[in-house]
């Protein structure tokens, strides 16, 4: 007993200590400072592109792996999960030599005039690599979790494929592909490892809220500080949002 | 018996031999890993290293990280130290700065090129040392009026990364994923060679760092530390620095 509650506040001080640190007197003025509002910046629309990039190629994808059989299908579905297991900064080195400058489709990239290193087009990249299996997984359990009589009854009832999957498949394996989706943007809300090294570190440009924690450490507390506590109080309300939906497609 | 004899070997050091952590700034790596390799071969002593930005080593060293010795690649990061958490200063090298362009690239030939449009520059951030450094050299370009009134804000809109340590600087240039970089001379080691050229930098507009070191106050091995000390600023010490670029003090 005396040995789990010794574990459970193990767990729970670091984040309250980074909570009471960070909201402090100085929050709003530090949280208006530039080097915290273009991170916020940065992080905001960088996320949303990657989940909406996500959701656009990683749907069908996920689809195709629940519902088709083909040869080797259980190889590419573990190849698919390997980001998620990979640390960070090795993803960033693959990702630096596949499409750097001097990486394998670098030459291509430069003749077509597109740079993609140290660019925010990096930075996306770095996270759809590493958060967008989450919602492959999620969107994977979903559809092969949808009732398939369903869909042949929407079928038989004079349904095209598209509006089976529309009205039927998509409704019933929606509470799985949010789940999916919001684990995917906090993955790359904390992307850190990839980032650094592929899409490099420039304020307003590439520096996200970790990297502005990570850069902030150096010299001023302060904006870090500020950071890590609404980094606590995302991380949070991601968690509850998770549960929610969990509850929402449990069966009844 | 066998797994007794090397736990004791593990435990009980030759008498007198003490272990030696030292911080030191990235643009040492090379020179102090073989400083520390002839060190423990004299002495006895088993030195381990950290490197990182000198910036890291400091807020590391504020938050009361254990280390023998700090030394830093420039004062800023260094005198806040002193008497707190470091005793000592002495300055045991210099250094200069330098620009890379990759081997493979003819984008940059010259200090000019830096502002041309659509060069990526990556620097490193203002409050690690070298980035420091780099920041006073553009402002001598600027003042000097050689290439216009408005040189380094030029340059700065060219700058894609400031990167955290000078070896990371020189990592994005080695990979051929920037046009240029500023590093120390002595960062153009033997292996950086093979992938990058070195463009001419005036020496008017150089900046010198200098090296300071000094024993972390509470230091269990403090005597040690003083050796370490004392060998860096010896004839065979210095010999090793100097043969990675470094400049006498």
């Amino acid at each position: 007993m005396a040995l789990g509650g010794l574990f459970a506040a193990f767990l729970l001080l670091p984040t309250l200590v980074l909570l009471t640190r960070g909201l402090n007197a100085d929050f709003l003025t530090t949280l208006r400072s530039p080097a915290v509002t273009d991170a916020l910046r940065v992080s905001l629309w960088t996320t949303g592109v990657t989940v909406l990039l996500t959701v656009l190629t990683g749907t069908p994808l996920a689809y195709l792996l629940a519902r088709r059989a083909f040869p080797g299908r259980a190889l590419l579905d573990a190849l698919l999960d390997l980001p998620v297991v990979l640390p960070p900064v090795v993803a960033g080195l693959g990702l630096l030599l596949t499409f750097g400058r001097g990486g394998l489709l670098g030459p291509g990239l430069e003749l077509a005039g597109v740079q993609l290193a140290f660019s925010p087009a990096a930075v996306v990249l770095a996270q759809l690599f590493t958060a967008a299996p989450f919602y492959l997984r999620a969107a994977k359990a979903g559809f092969a979790a949808v009732d398939r009589d369903a869909e042949a009854a929407a079928l038989t009832d004079g349904a095209g494929r598209w509006g089976a999957f529309r009205f039927v498949t998509w409704p019933l394996a929606f509470p799985f592909l949010l789940e999916g989706l919001v684990l995917t943007w906090a993955r790359a809300l904390g992307e850190f490892g990839a980032t650094i090294l592929f899409a490099g570190s420039l304020q307003g440009q590439t520096r996200t809220v970790t990297l502005a924690i990570y850069s902030a450490l150096d010299s001023d507390l302060g904006p870090a500080l500020v950071l890590s506590a609404v980094m606590v109080v995302v991380a949070f309300t991601v968690l509850l949002t998770v549960r929610v939906l969990a509850a929402r497609r449990a069966p009844p | 018996m066998k797994f007794t004899a090397l736990l004791l070997c593990l435990l009980v050091s030759p008498a007198g031999a003490a272990s030696l952590t030292v911080f030191a700034a990235s643009s040492l790596t090379d020179a102090f890993t073989e400083v520390g390799r002839a060190f423990d071969a004299r002495t006895g002593h088993r030195t381990t290293f950290q490197f990182a930005g000198s910036q890291v080593l400091r807020t590391q060293l504020e938050g009361g990280a254990r280390a023998d010795v700090f030394a830093s690649a420039n004062d800023a990061q260094f005198t806040p130290l002193l008497g707190r958490v470091v005793v000592g200063r002495e300055v045991f090298a210099r250094n200069r700065l330098t620009l890379i362009a990759p081997a493979g690239s003819a984008k940059v030939r010259t200090l000019r090129d830096l502002t041309a449009p659509g060069v990526r520059l990556v620097v490193a951030a203002p409050n690690v040392p070298v980035g420091d450094y780099t920041r006073r050299m553009f402002a001598a370009v600027e003042r000097s009026g050689t290439y216009g009134a408005d040189f380094a804000a030029r340059a700065r809109r060219n700058v894609v990364s400031e990167e955290g340590n000078v070896r990371q600087v020189a990592l994005k240039v080695s990979l051929g994923e920037a046009d240029a970089a500023v590093v120390y001379a002595s960062d153009v080691t033997p292996a950086l060679k093979r992938t990058v050229r070195v463009v001419p930098l005036p020496t008017r507009f150089n900046q010198t760092a200098a090296y300071p070191v000094g024993v972390v106050r509470g230091s269990a091995n403090a005597d040690a530390a003083q050796a370490f000390v004392a060998f860096v600023k010896s004839e065979a010490g210095q010999a090793i620095l100097r043969r990675w670029g470094f400049l006498r003090p």
